[in-house]
């Protein structure tokens, strides 16, 4: 029994008109950016902090705190939009860029209006060549109908924007990382301090917010901030896009409100499991997130802070559902084969240490580990973390740490058996 | 604690006695020496000849990889750890680069080697090793200083003495 | 001026210092690699952590700022597991190369592994391969296994030398270190790369292979190759001089110096050397023993000055220590009363060129040295003057440069000078063109720069000291013992300095008896 999803941002999702200017102003497109061209931009950063968006990348920092970080001068700022969508599970800001790009352009110039920005762009990933080419249509009938340019809509602001395609590199959704990209340089973050706050793109205060975050102020304006509240919980305020796949009957993208168990995310929205099936793991928040054992997944709700304190975290909301068919050492070793090809090799622990753990998990999989190897992928993983200068290093070395604690059994079947508990695995 | 010795034998305190008991050791040392030939400890060298141990730290014998081109990659550290500082090595480049580094002179000046083993404790690479050979005469001093032809490939090594530490495994191993 | 406690001492560092500027100053020991004072942080070594207290996690020292009243420490147990483990993700893809390697014995890797390492390596899988022996230009060799990617090269080339020739390409543990656009590294301060790279990723063309490091002995210097005296430090054994390093001087060359005073090494060994005097003329030269040739020299000089003081023509380049002019002078204008000073420099009218970091036209080290005791005893005539009265000229005396390479003119100046009736060339190494000289001449072997003790002044009037390193040739002489031979006075015989003893070829083998 499919139950009714929570229709804030996708209401109009359905509606194959949305995607265009006309459609979209049908719908309300817009009305928002008129009510919020008449506050004081001061007004729209106070709505926002009120009402407890947190950011909706993975870090799930404060927007209206994170605004608030900017220095109340004159300089120029910029609004940076990070659309890299990289972390692996995660497809929910494709589907909003190809269903509602305006409501992303909409949130994005009411962000730049509070922010007192000038100029905006929108970093996506080189692989979506649909979503940049729908979004970058998007903004010329944007600027046709006189939302974007000099003196949007007589308030006296300007605003411009513009679409940047990256490169394939899951390093670039980092905002230090994006911020060297849009900049020219390679994608390598950057040390901090400076924070971008202060110092970011071109050296100017820079402000950098995810897809979701930045349509979902659309609706802050729009209903106000306590209405937002009355979505999700204390802490945890507001809906979540939650991008399910894996081993479910219906993979998706479901917006439900913070604070639902996920339990029933994955019965009762997605239908649960293929037949015969009983669930092993589930990995909440995109494969950063260390994972939950069935036991663990049944008892905790999805918000951020529920989630870390059963060891994981709500990161960017993709739920990759693990039923029992599959080998978690198989899954390790394609997880940490794609950090050691992902980390940008700036700083020693990361970029050694990937390769490392990597490597020995490819060894256990190819039966020529040792039960040392086990207990090392764990000690490598705890001196790899916290050490750098990004997270890509934390990002893999969770995921390790957690697999090899949890899920030690299979390990040491693989090590001393030579082949998988589950199944076949296929030998690289 | 001072030892103090009396001697109160007769054979030691008097003159004749003295005498008399030492030659008699050493006719009685020849008489069983003339009787039991084969006890005697003596070496009829060159016919007999001493046959030392495995370990033993003869002429020095620079080994060769599985090519025949010389071991040795010129790290200096045999002539470093030298007490009597009898090796003198020149590196040069060469072209094969998972080779790189190979000694174009490597002279050992055997008169003034102590034969201590030093260097081929040192070696990294088992380029050096210290042969059975002991016995080599030369006419005139400067014949003393060993170069590569003959610390490498003189007859007596029939080709080149093989070494056990091959850079070509460890390149393919990965390490 | 913050202050804070460092491994519970404390110490005031100036306003905006970094935490390691500070160890540095207190000569705290404090692992690191990528962080170079001459060149901006980077950050991506992470061996330089701290613990500050009040901040549960540790914090790389290169970027973090002293702010007053921080507790830092460097010896936690933390720090170390942290130190530990650091420098053993740079070794596991590190390759096996230390006998092959030229940095050993001055490498990074191997003092700080030594240090803090992890001895006990657990890496049992393959390691990265990579491009082995690349040419990244003239001077410089790269090893991409051996690189830990400290990006030193990188911003060097960025910041310093502002030629961007280099560039990381590819990323994560397949990253390594090329030249941009297939451009070569090819400027003038190439060879600080190899200085800063703390492995042997950098080697150097010139030195590779020809010498282990330990085997060396150093000695503060400074650079005869252009006026600004960049101060240097010069490595050599019983052999010769082997290289030559910068060293650090904030006034003058900051951390870096050229190419082209690295290359001051070659003239200095014996090959190139001058060994004994040479007197003859064209074709016919002879050698002879140094200190009676030059008294010789000396009393026909002495004897053509009471003649006459004009007929003796003194040609000086700026390439003596400030204390050998003054005795020089002291002799020729004070004693001999000559008046004929002619001062001899490499190019005049590029004289004040610059290429903007340290490279000056002047080739000279000592030029203001020279001027300035010459503008007490009179002052320089000009070559035309000389040109003029050739013919009446009895003795021309020339205080040959040192580095003769850097001398264009020297084939039209001996052709000048041999139309005297005698010539004493003062000369570090012999010469092609100088044994061209067509006057009856002596040429007398003078000691090179790491040889004396004294002192030059730059481009800018700084008097900068330096000491001897070694003596290269026994025999050759200074300024100023020159002049006391020229005086007709014996030198201290017993008590010239020693060349380094020591085997050196196994040359005494062939003095051994013969049976």
């Amino acid at each position: 029994m499919a139950v009714q999803e929570t229709k804030l941002l996708t209401e109009h999702y359905d509606k194959n008109e949305f995607q265009g200017l006309q459609g979209y102003l049908k719908f309300g497109g817009y009305e928002d950016l008129k009510k919020a061209l008449k506050m004081q931009p001061q007004a729209v950063i106070d709505e926002v902090k009120a009402s407890g968006l947190r950011g909706r990348g993975g870090a799930g920092f404060p927007t209206g705190v994170k605004w608030g970080f900017l220095p109340k001068n004159n300089e120029d700022r910029y609004l940076l939009c990070n659309a890299d969508e990289g972390e692996p599970g995660t497809f929910k800001d494709r589907m909003m860029m190809e269903r509602a790009p305006h409501q992303l352009i909409e949130g994005m110039i009411i962000s730049a209006f509070a922010v007192n920005s000038k100029k905006s762009y929108i970093y996506i990933r080189g692989e979506y060549d649909d979503s940049i080419a729908i979004v970058a249509k998007a903004i010329k009938e944007a600027y046709e109908a006189g939302f974007l340019g000099k003196n949007i809509l007589g308030s006296g602001f300007d605003h411009d924007m513009d679409v940047y395609k990256g490169a394939g590199a899951y390093i670039c959704g980092e905002e230090t990382g994006m911020i060297s990209s849009l900049e020219g340089f390679k994608g390598q973050p950057k040390l901090k301090p400076p924070f971008p706050a202060i110092q970011g793109y071109l050296k100017k205060p820079t402000i950098v917010n995810n897809v979701e975050t930045l349509a979902a102020v659309k609706y802050i304006i729009r209903d106000g901030a306590q209405a937002y509240r009355k979505y999700g919980t204390e802490k945890s305020p507001g809906t979540k896009l939650f991008s399910v796949s894996g081993n479910v009957m219906r993979p998706g993208n479901y917006e439900v409100p913070l604070g639902t168990s996920l339990k029933d995310l994955i019965y009762e929205y997605c239908g649960g499991l293929r037949p015969g099936r009983k669930l092993k793991a589930v990995i909440p928040g995109g494969s950063s997130a260390p994972v939950l054992t069935a036991e663990e997944a049944m008892k905790v709700n999805m918000d951020y802070e529920s989630l870390a304190q059963a060891g994981s975290m709500l990161g960017s909301g993709a739920v990759i559902v693990i039923d029992d068919s599959n080998c978690m050492v198989d899954l390790l070793d394609v997880t940490l084969h794609f950090y050691h090809h992902e980390s940008c090799g700036q700083c020693t622990p990361c970029r050694e240490g990937t390769g490392w753990i990597s490597k020995i998990t490819h060894s256990i999989k190819n039966g020529e580990g040792t039960v040392k190897d086990i207990d090392l992928i764990k000690a490598v993983s705890e001196h790899m973390m916290g050490k750098t200068i990004c997270a890509l290093s934390d990002a893999a070395a969770m995921p390790a740490i957690s697999f090899v604690t949890k899920f030690r059994d299979e390990f040491e079947y693989f090590v001393k058996e030579g082949r998988s508990k589950v199944k076949e695995v296929a030998h690289a | 604690m001072s030892y103090q010795v009396k001697r109160t034998e007769a054979t030691s305190n008097w003159y004749l006695p003295g005498i008399l008991t030492g030659l008699g050791f050493t006719f009685r040392k020849m008489i069983s020496n003339l009787l039991h030939p084969k006890d005697m400890p003596t070496l009829n060298y060159p016919e007999e000849k001493y046959q030392y141990g495995p370990r033993f730290k003869g002429n020095h014998v620079l080994t060769v990889r599985k090519d025949g081109s010389i071991r040795c990659t010129a790290c200096m550290l045999c002539a470093t750890n030298c007490p009597a500082d009898c090796i003198k090595i020149t590196a040069a480049e060469n072209e094969d680069p998972s080779v790189e580094k190979y000694p174009i002179s490597y002279e050992i000046d055997v008169l003034r080697c102590v034969f201590c083993g030093f260097c081929e404790e040192a070696c990294p690479v088992d380029a050096i090793r210290m042969g059975p050979e002991w016995q080599t005469a030369a006419l005139n001093g400067s014949n003393f200083a060993y170069d590569i032809q003959q610390l490498a490939y003189r007859p007596q090594l029939k080709g080149g003495v093989r070494s056990v530490v091959d850079d070509q495994e460890r390149h393919h191993a990965g390490i | 001026m913050p202050k804070c406690t460092i491994n519970g001492k404390e110490v005031e560092v100036p306003q905006g210092a970094s935490i390691i500027e500070a160890f540095k100053a207190m000569g705290e020991d404090i692992c690191h690699y990528c962080w170079h004072p001459g060149l901006s942080v980077a950050g991506v070594c992470r061996l330089c952590m701290v613990q500050i207290e009040g901040i549960p996690k540790l914090q790389i020292a290169c970027n973090t700022e002293v702010k007053d009243g921080m507790v830092i420490t460097n010896q936690s147990e933390q720090v170390k597991d942290t130190v530990k483990w650091g420098l053993d993700f740079h070794l596991i893809n590190h390759p096996l190369d230390c006998p092959i390697c030229d940095q050993a014995g001055e490498c990074g890797l191997q003092d700080q592994y030594m240090q803090y390492g992890k001895y006990d390596p657990e890496m049992a899988e393959k390691k990265v391969k990579k491009h082995k022996v690349v040419d990244l230009g003239p001077t410089i060799v790269l090893d991409s296994e051996r690189c830990i990617l400290c990006s030193r090269c990188v911003r060097f080339t960025e910041e310093v030398s502002q030629t961007n020739e280099l560039g990381i390409f590819n990323r994560g543990d397949r990253s390594e270190i090329g030249t941009v656009d297939g451009k070569p590294l090819d400027n003038n301060y190439s060879l600080n790369t190899v200085d800063i790279c703390p492995v042997g990723a950098l080697t150097s063309k010139d030195f590779r292979f020809r010498q282990r490091v330990w085997y060396l002995k150093d000695s503060d210097s400074i650079c005869p190759g252009c006026s600004t005296g960049c101060n240097v430090k010069v490595y050599f054994n019983e052999e010769g001089l082997w290289r030559v390093k910068p060293r650090y001087n904030a006034e003058v060359n900051g951390h870096w110096m050229c190419d082209v005073g690295r290359d001051t090494y070659k003239y200095v060994n014996k090959r190139a050397r001058l060994l004994k005097v040479r007197a003859g003329q064209a074709e016919y030269w002879e050698d002879k023993e140094v200190f009676s040739a030059v008294m010789e020299a000396g009393r026909d000089l002495r004897e053509s000055a009471e003649k006459n003081p004009n007929s003796v023509a003194v040609v000086m380049t700026g390439q003596y220590t400030n204390e050998e002019f003054k005795e020089f002078f002291d002799f020729a204008a004070g004693e001999l009363k000559l008046t004929r000073f002619y001062h001899w420099m490499n190019d005049p009218a590029h004289a004040e060129d610059f290429d903007g970091l340290l490279y000056r036209g002047d080739k000279n080290p000592n030029t203001n040295g020279l001027k300035a005791e010459a503008k007490t005893h009179g002052g320089f005539k000009s070559f035309e003057d000389l040109q003029a009265n050739l013919g009446g000229l009895e003795t021309i005396l020339v205080l040959g440069p040192e580095n003769q390479s850097q001398f264009d003119d020297i084939k039209e100046k001996v052709e000048m000078f041999g139309k005297a009736k005698k010539v004493i060339w003062l000369t570090a190494c012999g010469s092609e063109e100088i044994n061209a000289l067509r006057a009856p001449s002596v040429q007398i072997p003078m000691k090179t720069y790491i040889e004396k003790a004294g002192s030059f002044t730059n481009y800018k009037g700084l008097v900068q000291e330096f000491k001897r390193g070694t003596t290269i040739v026994e025999d050759a002489l200074t300024l100023s013992e020159v002049v006391t031979l020229f005086r007709g006075h014996e030198l201290d015989y017993k008590n010239r300095p020693q060349p380094l003893g020591g085997t050196k070829k196994n040359h005494f083998t062939e003095i051994r008896g013969q049976l």
